[in-house]
């Protein structure tokens, strides 16, 4: 079997005296899609921090296509090249049209000329059906369609994993729908990801295994198979049933 | 509070040092006759001696003269015209080669500045608006009333020994300006009663505000006017009084007088 | 006629100024407009200072801005203590340190000195500008910038900079016209500025408001004319949004 493109081991992190999360394992295999739950301050976003740099942990490690990359002397910017990170609340640059911001990576990261760059740039904004808003500056788009661009951004990079960071939750429900297939497509290409969110329909659908993360730690991981139907923890066969009650039964866009 | 007290006391012992680092220059008569041009400073806003006329140009006794003298030495004169109780100052810090402003000889200038001989003299005078009811026989009367002057000036230092510390008056009774026009203007609003000034320039202030009296005149504090040099510096001060003694001996400066002071 | 247009639409205050002047004129066979004229004469001056004290203010500003908000806690201290002293003196006591302490050693004229010290006590205000600038854009786009692979330096450059001086424009038009104004202060070194003109041709022909109405006329279209150019740039540089 194949190493797992990414290995966390006893990864712990701490905020002054509180601890945010302890002694994690996780291994993600390539071509994964890693869906991660759990209540909200469990630490799911910092897992992803951590995951791509943005946040040092305290003390384990994470081994990131055969290196450690949190070992000393990481070239950390050189490392985020390869992780794509989409944001809860899409962050993209503002004062920059869609194509420019999914540009400014190529240009200024990876040193592409201008018309390679903006090429690619609208190859992806293509991809994510955004083709004919290029011009456009993120003031003028809808909450979806910021974060389709955001995920271009991303892509732009072709990184080896993607991180979502609760990507819809900030979202009308409306606009829902058009960022999930993004992400649907993506995962259906191959795509190693990894997905902090509370949408159980995408979960059981997409995912390839769901994390569910409490108080700090993983409870259990297993396929969508064995989370939802054959729970090993009473926990986590709670807290799937109430978050389906809210999220997962009444299905966006469908009836 | 105690940091910042720290942090600046710091700083001025740094600008006290960079000024100390600073090369005294040997007589100002060399870089003259170098440069051609004499820099001059004044301060016109003082009729007759020295002021701007309509169309802006500088004129008035004082730089009639000193242009004068500039010609007889041969260079020409850069005017740099600064508030009256800058000038000193900036002599002494080498801004300036010299200053005509019809400046008295007086002690405490001298002690960072020299003074060339006399070219010319003046008198003081106590003026009062019309509304004026007091009394008024000799100078120490002026205690009795509100008192303005310009800063700076020989009249201010006289009315500092002879008012103030001989304690005829309180200080909080003398106002201080830095033009003698401010102090007119104070005087006609009726914040003062009294001001005291050189004569011939309130003569000439009065001139245009019929409101204004002059009720004294005579030498008090002034007397002769001396042109202000650099400290020490013999050579130009040779220079400046053979000029000076040339002129008085041809009657260049009494030509001058009829013209600026005829009444 | 369009330039007075360009002053005063909308600023009608500024008209309050005339009725005032016109008062004066009446009875003096006084010529105005070579009173006027001799005043804005020193405009040339003015500008003279303003134009070396506001960019050197902004530059050093901008420096110190960005050593405050990504140096460090010990640099952001020393830049503290530095905004402190800078705003805490009156402009006019660093301009007197400077003309006749400081260059003692090396001679400035009175219209450098004047300058350089204007630049210097605007470069404290100018980094507290760009420093809220800098903390409004806030710490998620540098994050953003980074999650892409882009070096702290590059981000801040990229990112950052272009988004704060936009924020900064609305304040930095405040601080152009304190310090258009403050370029008065360097009457007390002997520059020809307008404020000292207006003191001399007041003095000599005893008209006093005259004089000071026209210096406040000049300030006037001066600090209005830069404060509409300023306003012109904002609406260019703003971004297009629907909200």
């Amino acid at each position: 079997m194949p190493e797992p493109i990414l290995s966390i081991r006893k990864l712990t992190k701490r905020y002054g005296d509180k601890v945010i999360f302890h002694d994690l394992d996780l291994d993600v295999n390539e071509g994964d899609t890693i869906v991660i739950i759990g209540p909200s301050g469990t630490g799911k976003s910092t897992l992803l921090r951590c995951i791509n740099l943005l946040t040092r942990s305290e003390s384990g490690q994470i081994w990131f296509g055969g290196k450690e990359i949190t070992a000393k002397g990481t070239n950390e910017d050189h490392v985020r090249q390869q992780i794509g990170m989409v944001f809860q609340n899409f962050l993209l640059f503002n004062h920059l049209s869609a194509l420019e911001n999914v540009k400014l990576g190529l240009i200024k990261v990876k040193h592409l000329s201008k018309a390679a760059a903006e090429a690619k740039a609208m190859e992806e904004l293509e991809r994510v059906g955004l083709a004919d808003w290029a011009g456009h500056y993120p003031g003028q788009l809808s909450g979806g369609q910021q974060q389709r661009v955001a995920i271009a951004r991303a892509l732009a990079m072709d990184p080896q994993i993607m991180l979502f960071d609760e990507p819809t939750s900030a979202l009308d429900p409306e606009l829902i729908g058009e960022v999930l297939e993004v992400m649907r497509s993506l995962a259906l290409e191959g795509m190693t990801m990894m997905v902090v969110t509370h949408e159980m329909g995408f979960a059981r659908e997409v995912a390839d295994r769901i994390v569910f993360m409490e108080k700090g730690s993983i409870v259990e991981e297993g396929s969508p198979n064995e989370m939802f139907n054959r729970p090993k923890f009473e926990r986590t066969r709670e807290f799937l049933w109430k978050i389906t009650e809210l999220y997962g039964k009444k299905d966006h866009g469908e009836e | 509070m105690k940091k910042f007290l720290q942090y600046f006391i710091v700083s001025i012992l740094l600008l006290s040092l960079l000024a100390a680092c600073g090369t005294k220059s040997d007589s100002v008569l060399d870089k003259i006759k170098t440069d051609g041009k004499i820099v001059v400073g004044t301060s016109a806003d003082y009729a007759p001696y020295e002021y701007i006329d309509e169309a802006g140009n500088k004129t008035g006794f004082d730089i009639e003269l000193m242009e004068e003298i500039g010609k007889r030495m041969g260079v020409a004169i850069e005017w740099q015209d600064m508030p009256f109780d800058s000038l000193v100052a900036a002599v002494a810090n080498g801004k300036l080669d010299m200053s005509i402003s019809c400046f008295n000889y007086d002690a405490e200038r001298d002690l960072t500045v020299d003074f060339s001989d006399a070219y010319y003299s003046t008198e003081d005078a106590f003026v009062v608006s019309s509304a004026f009811t007091g009394e008024f026989n000799v100078p120490e009367d002026a205690a009795k009333y509100k008192l303005g002057v310009q800063s700076g000036t020989m009249q201010d230092d006289w009315i500092t020994e002879n008012l103030i510390n001989t304690g005829l008056m309180s200080e909080a009774n003398l106002s201080r300006y830095e033009r003698v026009d401010q102090v007119a203007l104070d005087l006609l609003a009726g914040r003062i009663e009294i001001m005291m000034a050189d004569h011939l320039p309130v003569l000439e202030i009065a001139k245009k505000n019929p409101d204004l009296k002059v009720i004294y005149q005579g030498e008090l504090s002034t007397g002769p006017i001396n042109i202000v040099l650099p400290d020490g510096d013999t050579a130009i001060k040779k220079e400046i009084d053979k000029v000076i003694k040339t002129l008085q001996d041809e009657g260049f400066i009494d030509e001058l007088a009829k013209k600026y002071f005829s009444e | 006629m369009a330039f007075f247009k360009l002053c005063f639409c909308g600023q009608k205050y500024g008209l309050l100024v005339l009725p005032v002047i016109r008062q004066e004129l009446k009875g003096e066979n006084l010529d105005f407009l070579t009173l006027l004229k001799y005043i804005a004469e020193g405009t040339a001056y003015t500008l003279g200072v303003t134009a070396i004290a506001l960019p050197s203010g902004l530059l050093i500003g901008i420096l110190l801005a960005f050593l405050y908000v990504y140096g460090g806690k010990g640099i952001a201290r020393v830049m503290n203590v530095y905004s402190t002293i800078m705003r805490g003196v009156p402009p006019l006591v660093l301009l007197f340190l400077l003309y006749f302490v400081v260059s003692k050693g090396i001679n400035l004229s009175g219209f450098w000195a004047g300058s350089i010290s204007l630049g210097i006590v605007s470069s404290a205000y100018q980094m507290e500008i760009i420093r809220g600038a800098l903390l409004s854009v806030g710490n998620d786009q540098l994050m953003a910038a980074r999650a892409i692979g882009m070096s702290r330096k590059q981000a801040v450059l990229n990112i950052v900079l272009p988004q704060a001086l936009r924020l900064a424009i609305p304040p930095w038009s405040n601080e152009a016209a304190i310090i258009i104004k403050d370029s008065s202060l360097v009457y007390a070194l002997g520059v020809p500025e307008i404020l000292r003109r207006a003191q001399l041709i007041g003095a000599s022909t005893q008209q006093p408001l005259l004089a000071y109405m026209s210096a406040a006329l000049i300030y006037f279209v001066l600090v209005t004319v830069t404060n509409r150019l300023l306003n012109m740039l904002e609406k260019k540089l703003t971004v297009p949004s629907n909200h």
